[in-house]
């Protein structure tokens, strides 16, 4: 869902990589391999199923021809809307019919997909079928990711990674490093004006610039906020991108004891720190531009890329054409990275691997065990992640195999964008995707009106949380899932 | 009875066709709102609850909002619909110059998919970049923003429906006045009849049958909103947009929560019927029977 909503802003992302990479732009090692993998499936077609975005469509449109063109394998990948995508997935791996050799899978919604075993071990089928395993790819190669595809007990791959990015902090460096609003912040503040480490230097920041921008008369404010009232957008953007600097985790809901969300029973979706922290975000919310309540990942991307903010939390696959296209950014050239603030301990948590301090998403790719031509299929999914492949679409801020980072064009990509792959990669494994639910959407639209309910006001941040907290184990409770 | 026989076996393809995608999904729904089935639920089998999806439906309090503001929108969007699409067909009823024109650029929010007017009116109704907060503030000093204020959005989603239906209702009382006999509207003014006696006495009675069939049609769709809403507002702020549609949406797709989200689409099926069946006899049964 996320993904879907965010295809207008990634769109040019995108076109940057894949809109003017062709078939005949990829040139794939051992052509001879896959011409001779590919005879035993003469006459077969594969069929997949995926969101129209234009990572997807840059699989039907460049990627299915160049394999067909190597292998005689007929690929058509079917695009289309988030929920109809799922849909169809869902209910052809449940009737077992076989219509989809390949469905896309968000990181999201991966667990829910192995609850149901309804995906082929990956790992297993090419360890079994030695013959159709592809000389340049190497499980090995992908980065910690793929982990999030990995069984929980077999750790084995479900999925193949196709697009990977983190949310990161992103500030004007024109701004920051303008001699004469330093002096005015540090003669405000006290404060040298130098990207924030934690919530307090965040929000001095906020203020100061949302009251530049007034005194000025500019169209510039502090922060982004990715709030809007009626969307799963601003829920996440608490969820997965606030709480967990504050040292919430996996949503406030706790596995080890019975799924409980609520303090009470062992949760901490309405703790204290979860009230801090969904307190600051709001008041961070209020020094946003106007249009942040209607905002969801696409606008706020396109908000700091036309100069109206001085910094916030950005999905990294934008990261790209914000810093680097003219054509679509105000701010070309003057794009700063940095790592989210965080309160005390969290750093250290995550670096021990037992928290995080951000949100690690993407999607990859898996084969259904209803489909009828898995071997066809396990030989697409392996092209796919080849290393010369992944790298049309690094320049898209995706990145999923680590030898990706060592391609010319990343690595120059990386100047412009700040140092975001070095980022990405150095320090990518300090952010988390979402948790290992299989009941991600469920909670998630049950909470979601409270959610919106305090974003409005007609709610308070105590009571609001209190009541997600006790509609989420009322939910998880109807699922089963809580005893 | 030979020719008979051959009218059912021509007839058979349509009927095959109705039964297949008209009355196979319809009873499926019925006989899934009757159970609990959540793929994603640790037992995703479709377990029989009988009445229990129903019962849980009256005591929503989520459901119950929704449907309250469903009404609210139905009869704002409706009855402005209807006024204003009459208005417009007793103007277009008339010569004046530009007429085809104007006539034409009003009809075409009819041919454009509902999730396009959303995404239009979501475009010109954001704060900063859109059109109309722009002119509100310029002009009244107004600050629009319905990402924030519930009447605001609810009002623009209101606004939004009659600017894209409103040609339908304008087209459907065109035909119905322009079929309407002169002789006893001349009579009338023989006798001295007033326009508004006229209105009320004549011309409303008789393109009553019109009125009441494009209001069924607007009533069932105004019921069943659901993708301009999503674009627009996704049912915000808070809940004040979830009308029903996007309430069963929400709850069908990403919820996957199949049999509560068809006991709603049943009970919102049976309001429509309702509704539409006391209309009928309000406007039209008394008619009938004289």
């Amino acid at each position: 869902m996320k993904i879907a909503f965010r295809a207008g802003a990634s769109a040019l992302a995108l076109s940057m990589a894949a809109g003017l990479a062709t078939a005949q732009d990829i040139t794939i090692e051992d052509a001879d391999w896959w011409s001779e993998a590919g005879t035993k499936f003469d006459g077969v077609t594969l069929r997949g199923v995926t969101e129209s975005t234009p990572p997807s469509n840059f699989v039907s449109d460049v990627l299915a021809p160049k394999f067909e063109e190597l292998t005689g394998i007929r690929v058509d990948v079917e695009t289309t809307s988030w929920d109809q995508m799922y849909d169809k997935a869902i209910k052809d791996m449940e009737a077992g019919t076989g219509i989809y050799d390949m469905v896309y899978i968000e990181q999201d919604i991966v667990y829910a997909y192995l609850a149901r075993d309804f995906l082929v071990n990956i790992t297993e089928a090419l360890e079994e079928h030695p013959e159709l395993k592809a000389p340049n790819y190497e499980e090995a190669n992908f980065t910690s990711f793929a982990d999030n595809f990995r069984g929980a007990e077999d750790g084995d791959l479900y999925g193949l990674p196709m697009e990977a990015f983190i949310k990161i902090y992103l500030y004007r460096k024109d701004l920051f490093e303008d001699p004469e609003i330093q002096a005015a912040f540090k003669e405000e503040t006290g404060h040298d004006l130098k990207p924030a480490t934690t919530h307090e230097e965040y929000s001095e920041i906020a203020r100061f610039f949302t009251a530049y921008g007034e005194e000025n008369d500019m169209d510039l404010w502090g922060t982004t906020a990715q709030a809007h009232t009626g969307h799963p957008a601003s829920w996440y953007e608490y969820f997965e991108s606030v709480a967990p600097t504050y040292g919430v985790y996996d949503w406030g809901i706790n596995p080890d004891e019975n799924y409980a969300a609520s303090v009470e029973n062992g949760g901490e979706m309405n703790s204290d720190a979860a009230k801090e922290a969904l307190t600051w975000w709001l008041s961070m919310r209020d020094l946003a531009p106007p249009e942040s309540v209607q905002s969801t990942w696409t606008e706020v991307a396109t908000t700091f890329a036309a100069g109206r903010v001085a910094q916030g939390l950005v999905y990294g696959e934008n990261a790209a054409w914000i810093a680097a296209d003219d054509t679509k950014s105000r701010v070309v050239g003057n794009v700063g990275v940095a790592l989210p603030p965080l309160e005390d301990g969290v750093m250290e948590a995550a670096e021990s691997g037992e928290g995080y301090i951000g949100y690690y998403d993407g999607g990859a790719f898996g084969l259904p065990t209803t489909s009828k031509n898995q071997d066809a299929a396990l030989l697409f999914l392996q092209f796919m992640a080849l290393p010369e492949v992944q790298e049309e679409w690094a320049m898209a801020s995706r990145i999923t195999l680590t030898s990706t980072y060592d391609a010319p064009k990343v690595k120059e990509l990386d100047e412009e964008l700040g140092g975001y792959y070095s980022m990405l990669r150095d320090q990518g494994y300090l952010f988390k995707g979402a948790p290992e639910y299989p009941f991600h959407r469920q909670v998630l639209e049950a909470t979601a009106p409270t959610f919106y309910s305090i974003l409005t006001g007609d709610t308070g941040v105590d009571e609001g949380l209190d009541e997600m907290a006790r509609i989420a184990e009322e939910e998880l409770t109807t699922l089963g899932y809580r005893q | 009875m030979h020719s008979n026989r051959l009218g059912w076996w021509l007839l058979a393809p349509t009927l095959l066709v109705l039964f297949l995608f008209g009355a196979v999904p319809f009873f499926y729904v019925v006989w899934l709102s009757f159970h609990q089935w959540n793929p994603f639920a640790v037992n995703p089998e479709i377990i029989y609850t009988g009445a229990d999806n129903f019962r849980r439906l009256v005591f929503d309090s989520g459901f119950l909002a929704s449907l309250g503001v469903t009404v609210a929108f139905v009869v704002f969007a409706v009855l402005t619909e209807l006024i204003v699409g009459y208005l417009l067909a007793t103007a277009f009823m008339k010569d004046f110059p530009g007429k085809a024109i104007f006539r034409t650029i009003h009809t075409l929010p009819l041919i454009m998919a509902p999730i396009i007017v959303g995404s239009i009116w979501k475009l010109m109704t954001t704060p900063s970049i859109g059109i109309i907060p722009h002119l509100l503030d310029e002009w009244i000093g107004y600050d629009l923003n319905i990402g924030q204020s519930a009447l605001a959005a609810f009002t623009v989603t209101v606004i939004m429906d009659v600017w894209h239906w409103t040609p339908l209702v304008t087209l459907t009382l065109i035909a119905a006045l322009v079929s309407l006999p002169a002789d006893p509207f001349e009579q009338a003014q023989i006798d001295g009849a007033g326009k508004r006696q006229i209105f009320w006495h004549i011309t409303l009675p008789m393109i009553a049958p019109a009125v009441v069939a494009t209001v069924f049609i607007r009533l069932m769709d105004a019921l069943r909103t659901v993708d301009e809403v999503l674009m627009l507002t996704g049912g915000g702020p808070g809940s004040a947009t979830r009308y029903l549609g996007v309430h069963i949406f929400k709850e069908v797709f990403p919820k996957t929560n199949y049999g509560y989200g068809s006991a709603i689409s049943v009970i919102v099926l049976y309001l429509t019927i309702v509704v539409c069946w006391l209309l009928y006899v309000g406007m039209l049964a008394p008619r009938t029977k004289k």
